[in-house]
Parts: structure tokens; sequence; C-alpha cells
């Protein structure tokens, strides 16, 4: 009679352990279950994040190899540019030295003076100039008798340096001047010929 | 303009950064003037002052060597001019406007003056649309505007050559097809710095769409005088030749203010606040004013103009006159600097005054403006209950305290906060606006409408 409410009682324990396992076993399976799910949001999250972050240092390094290079090849291009304005400069330059010291040449240097004068606002001036134009300076200052001639001569490819008598203005009329100050329209103009800036 | 190309050999006195001629007959004011010594070295200077005979000419590149007996003065027969063209984009200048980077001079398109014309109130067109910096803290609550001045009040030692940096590589302009450029002038910076910005575009691959003017701090002082009118020359010649959107940064406009002072100095006027000449705000207004856009071009030009407050003082002639003339400010912290926080932008002490106008449906989003002053509201609230933990503690404080305490940190940690090369879109710093705001129970949030709470909120629960 004993055995038998204990094997009775042993009976209901082992029952109710078994349900409460499996009451146990269902309610873990739902939690991983939904943990399983809330994981593969967060792990798309964190996917989306990645190829997000992956895409953007991409981009990041396109633009900064794409801009290097751009700037690269524009800055070679500049250089090249540059060395053939040079080559058009000198070449300009020589033969602006060694151009005939003519009739032109002479109407040219009369010209200068006229506008030293005008400029400087006195006739009374010293002029400046390079061996090459003593001869042709002194039929041209025939016309302008309180123009002087300085002894020294200046190194210029032409042209005049006019100074006011007391010293205190100096006008440089020189070619070389005048070329420097109109470069960097002539560099435009040179450039446009070679097709930039078109 | 007086009849150009006289030389004058008369200097009767060399005085700081200026020289005065003697016998100058016809010179005209702002005259471009080369100073030339016997040695060949030429200088370059402006005509300050014309009159009994004398012209008080203002030299760039100082007058330490040149001697009253062996200089002589050129005077130009024109302004200052700056060459221009698209070929100024991804070249380097210093502050005077020549090239710094070893290529040749830029075949110009023109010569521009350097203190630009003057716009045409009638023909300015407000400033409106929306420029990304990728800095959340500005994009989401200081918004740049295109055609704004917004300047950033700094500190010395703070992080807002790194900002700038930043900015410059990361601006664009959204939702656009609109060309975007980039006009740097770095004025009296250290050498570290100039090299860190000339990097930091070259690497990210933006200075292809920039162009940067280099005035190092052992440069003259007086050159100083200049950068900023060249830089903004050239970014007026892209934004209403060429049609770009520019934005212009300047670092540090404390430094041109100094060498103004010095100038006046040297020329004995009487002096204002500080020492600063009493036209200080008329000639920084010569410079901010240059912002804008025009009607009928499609280009704009924004200003950031950077100034570190001496002694961190907002009351400083320099940032107080600043703060009269341009659109607000962006003001950075020292307290948000010390913690380590990245940009340390004040967020209660700054404003973006046209904001409105370049944010909202079809600009950012619908919510921008809401979710912004939300957080305004609510950061403000945070502060306050920080004074009051100092007080009374943390156990002293409500739940919903506590909440504001929570929102305060989150939005510095993760809205302020961000690294120096992450470029945030709008919709990011928008998002991570919603995130601090929904730490809040929705009844707080009373700055935002019903539906946009309804699509943003997300419950921290």
């Amino acid at each position: 009679m004993e055995l038998n409410k204990l094997e009775n009682l042993l009976n209901t324990i082992i029952t109710q352990s078994e349900s409460e396992l499996t009451s146990n076993l269902i309610d873990t399976l739902n939690e991983s279950k939904e943990v399983l799910l809330k994981s593969y949001d967060s792990l798309a999250n964190e996917y989306d994040k990645i190829i997000n972050n992956g895409k953007k240092e991409s981009d990041k390094l396109t633009k900064q190899i794409i801009g290097s290079a751009e700037l690269e090849s524009r800055n070679k291009q500049l250089a090249i540019l540059e060395e053939y304005i040079e080559k058009v400069f000198s070449t300009v330059t020589s033969k602006l030295e060694n151009m005939a010291r003519e009739n032109e040449y002479s109407k040219f240097l009369s010209s200068l003076i006229d506008e030293s004068i005008k400029t400087l606002g006195t006739s009374d001036i010293e002029v400046s100039i390079n061996d090459k134009d003593e001869t042709i300076i002194k039929s041209v200052l025939t016309k302008f008798t309180t123009v002087k001639l300085a002894s020294k001569r200046i190194a210029c490819l032409g042209g005049i340096k006019a100074k006011s008598k007391n010293g205190a203005m100096i006008l440089d009329n020189t070619i070389d001047a005048r070329l420097a100050n109109m470069k960097p329209l002539i560099r435009k103009e040179i450039a446009t010929k070679f097709g930039v800036n078109n | 303009m007086a009849k150009s190309g006289i030389q004058y050999s008369k200097i009767a006195e060399i005085k700081g950064p200026l020289v005065v001629v003697d016998d100058v007959e016809n010179a005209a004011f702002d005259e471009l003037v080369e100073i030339q010594t016997t040695s060949g070295e030429k200088r370059l200077g402006k005509v300050l002052e014309v009159g009994n005979g004398k012209a008080v000419v203002q030299v760039f590149e100082g007058t330490t060597g040149l001697s009253i007996s062996q200089t002589n003065a050129k005077f130009v027969g024109k302004v200052m001019e700056m060459p221009v063209s698209e070929q100024v984009l991804g070249r380097i200048f210093d502050g005077l406007g020549r090239p710094k980077d070893g290529l040749p001079d830029p075949i110009a398109d023109k010569f521009l003056d350097i203190n630009g014309s003057p716009m045409n109130p009638e023909q300015r067109e407000y400033p409106r649309d929306f420029i990304q910096t990728g800095v959340s803290v500005i994009d989401g609550m200081l918004t740049l505007v295109r055609g704004q001045k917004l300047p950033i009040f700094s500190g010395s030692g703070m992080s807002h050559n790194v900002l700038a940096a930043q900015i410059a590589r990361q601006a664009s302009v959204v939702g656009t097809n609109d060309e975007f450029a980039v006009v740097f002038a770095a004025i009296g910076v250290q050498y570290s710095e100039s090299e860190y910005f000339r990097r930091s575009l070259e690497e990210s691959g933006a200075l292809k769409r920039s162009v940067l003017f280099l005035n190092l701090a052992d440069d003259p002082a007086i050159e100083r005088i200049i950068t900023p009118r060249v830089a903004l020359t050239v970014a007026e010649y892209l934004a209403y030749e060429v049609g770009m959107h520019v934005l212009v940064i300047l670092t540090d406009m404390t430094n041109y203010a100094e060498a103004l002072r010095e100038i006046s100095a040297a020329r004995e006027e009487v002096p204002g606040r500080k020492g600063y000449p009493g036209y200080l705000y008329t000639d920084l207004s010569t410079i901010y004013e240059r912002a804008g856009r025009l009607r009928g071009k499609n280009g704009s030009v924004t200003q950031m103009p950077i100034l570190s407050m001496p002694s961190d003082d907002i009351t400083h002639p320099i940032p107080d006159l600043t703060g009269y003339i341009t659109e607000g400010q962006i003001v950075l912290g020292r307290d948000l600097f010390r913690q380590g926080v990245y940009p340390p932008v004040n967020i209660l002490m700054s404003l973006s005054r046209i904001m409105k106008d370049g944010i909202g449906e079809g600009r950012t989003r619908a919510d921008h403006q809401e979710i912004s002053n939300q957080n305004y509201d609510a950061y403000s609230r945070a502060q306050e209950v920080r004074a009051l933990v100092g007080i009374v503690g943390k156990a002293g404080l409500t739940n919903i305290d506590l909440k504001y305490l929570d929102f305060g940190d989150t939005l510095e940690k993760e809205f302020l906060t961000q690294d120096v090369d992450e470029n945030r879109s709008i919709d990011e710093t928008l998002l991570l606006q919603w995130k601090a705001a929904s730490l809040l129970p929705k009844n707080e949030l009373t700055k935002v409408k019903d539906k946009f709470i309804s699509m943003y909120y997300k419950s921290t629960k």
C-alpha cells in the first residue's frame, strides 16, 4: 500500500517535472527564436552599416585617386604650355634684338620720346639707350632739342629710359619694360593660339 | 588713374610698413606701386594717401632692408589686379596671389580689381538653399546657406583649423548638378597648419575643386590685408562668371585685423577700441559683404570667416564687429574642447540666422527646422539640469530631469561628436537628432508636429 502511494507520488513528481521541463524548453526555444530573429535584424543592420561604410570609403578613395590624377595631368599640361609660351617669347626677344634699326624704328623711338615727355610732364629729359641704337638716336634727337642723351648705355632690347632733369622721375620706356608689362596679356593670346582658354 | 610707369626716386621716409615718396604728381588712391631696390629686388605696395606732392605707400612685403637713398617707387597706374580663369582651381597661391606650387602663373581669362565691385543691392538675391558640410552640428542645427556669411568664433589653440579643413574637404551642394568650389585663404597661419591644409585637400582629392591662398605667420603682416581680397576676387569670378557655388573659408581674420592695426599705428591714426582703427567695422564689411548671390547669375559666394577671440572674449572688437555684419555665428567652446569633444561647438551660443531659408521640404527634409528647434530647447534644459546636479546631486533629480541629462550626454556624444574625416549626410544627421530626441518622452517634444513624431520618433524602451 505504502509502496503504491510512493509510486504515485513519484509519478506525479515525474509528470510535473516533465511538464515543467517541456514548458521551459518551449519557452527557451521561443526565446531563442526571438533572439535569433532580433539578431537577424541587428545583423542586417550591421551588414548594411559595413556595406555603407565600405561604399563611403571606396567613394572617398575613388574621388581621391581621380582628383589627384586629374590634377597631375592638368599640371603637366600647364608646364608644357608654359614651356612653349617661353619658347615663343625667347624667339620674339631674339628677333627684336636683331631687328634692323631703320626708318620704322626711328619713328618708334620718336614716339617713345614724345610719350615720355608727356608722361613726365617736362621736355627737359635725359634718355638712356643701348649700344645698338647709338647712331639712330642721334638723328631722332635732332627733332627734340631739349632732350639729352645720357653718356651711360643700358642693357635692353631697344627703346629708351627717360629721366627728368633733377633725376627724381624715371620712365622705363624700353621694349623690355613694355614687353614685361604686356606679358600676361600676350601669354593669354599665345595660349589661345595653342587652343587653351578658347 | 595717374600716368602709368613713372618711377620716383625721392623717398622722404620709411616708417614701419609705409614708404613716403616725395615730389609725386598724379598718383591715385589705392594705385599699385612697385618698390625697387638698386639690387633689382621688387616689392609691391599700394597708395594709402596722396597730397602735397607726397604719396604714402603701404608695402605688402614689408620694408625690411629698404633704404631711403637706394629705393625707387614705380607707380604702375592701375589698382592691384588678380589674374583669374578656371585654371586657378587646384592651384596654391601665396597671400598676394602669386603661385606657390611651382607652376607658372595661370593663363588669365580676366584681370580683376582685388577690391571687387560693389554689389548693386537691388540685384542681390536673398541667400537660399543648403550647403552640406558633412559636419552634423553645422548641417543639423546651424545650417549654412548659399550666399550666407557665417563666421566661426574660436579661441587660441582650439580645433578651428581642423574644422575648417574638414569643411573645405567635405562641403558640397546636394540635389543639384551645379558645380561647387572652395576658396581657402589662410591668413597668418603657421607653416605646419598651412601644410596640414594643403595635404588635407590634396589627399582627399578635394584640391581639384579648391583654390588655396596661404599667407604664413612669418610672411609680412601687411600681406594679410591683401589675402582675403585676392581670395574673394577669385571666388567672385568663379561664382558670377563661371556659375559655381563657392564657399570661401578665411582663417584667421584676427590676424587680418592685427595687420590693419599695425598699419593704422604706423599712420599715427587715432586708435579705437584695443588699438584697432576706428574704421575696423567698415573695413571688415568690405570683406564680409562680398558674400551673396546676384539676380540672373547662377553661382553664389558663401563665406565662412574664422576668427580666434583673444582670451576667448566674445566682446573683443573683432568678434563683436564681425557679429554685426555676418548672419549668425558658430562659437567653439573651451569646455567642450577640454573634454575632447570634436567639433567643440557651443550649440547654445551659436546661431545661423538664415538657416530657415536653406532647409525644409525640397531642400533638406520637412522636419529639419522642428527637430532642430526641439533639440536646441532640450539641450538648453539639459544644461540647466547639469547645473542643478552640481548643487543637489543626481539623487535629487526627478525622472524627467534624468532623461534630459541623458539627452544632453547623447546629443554631445553621438550627434555633436564626430571624426575628423567623417562625412555625414543630412539624413544621417537628422537620424542622430531624432535618436537623441527619442530619449525624451513624446509629450516633451512640444516643438515638433505629431506627424513627424509618428514618422521618426523611436522609443528607446
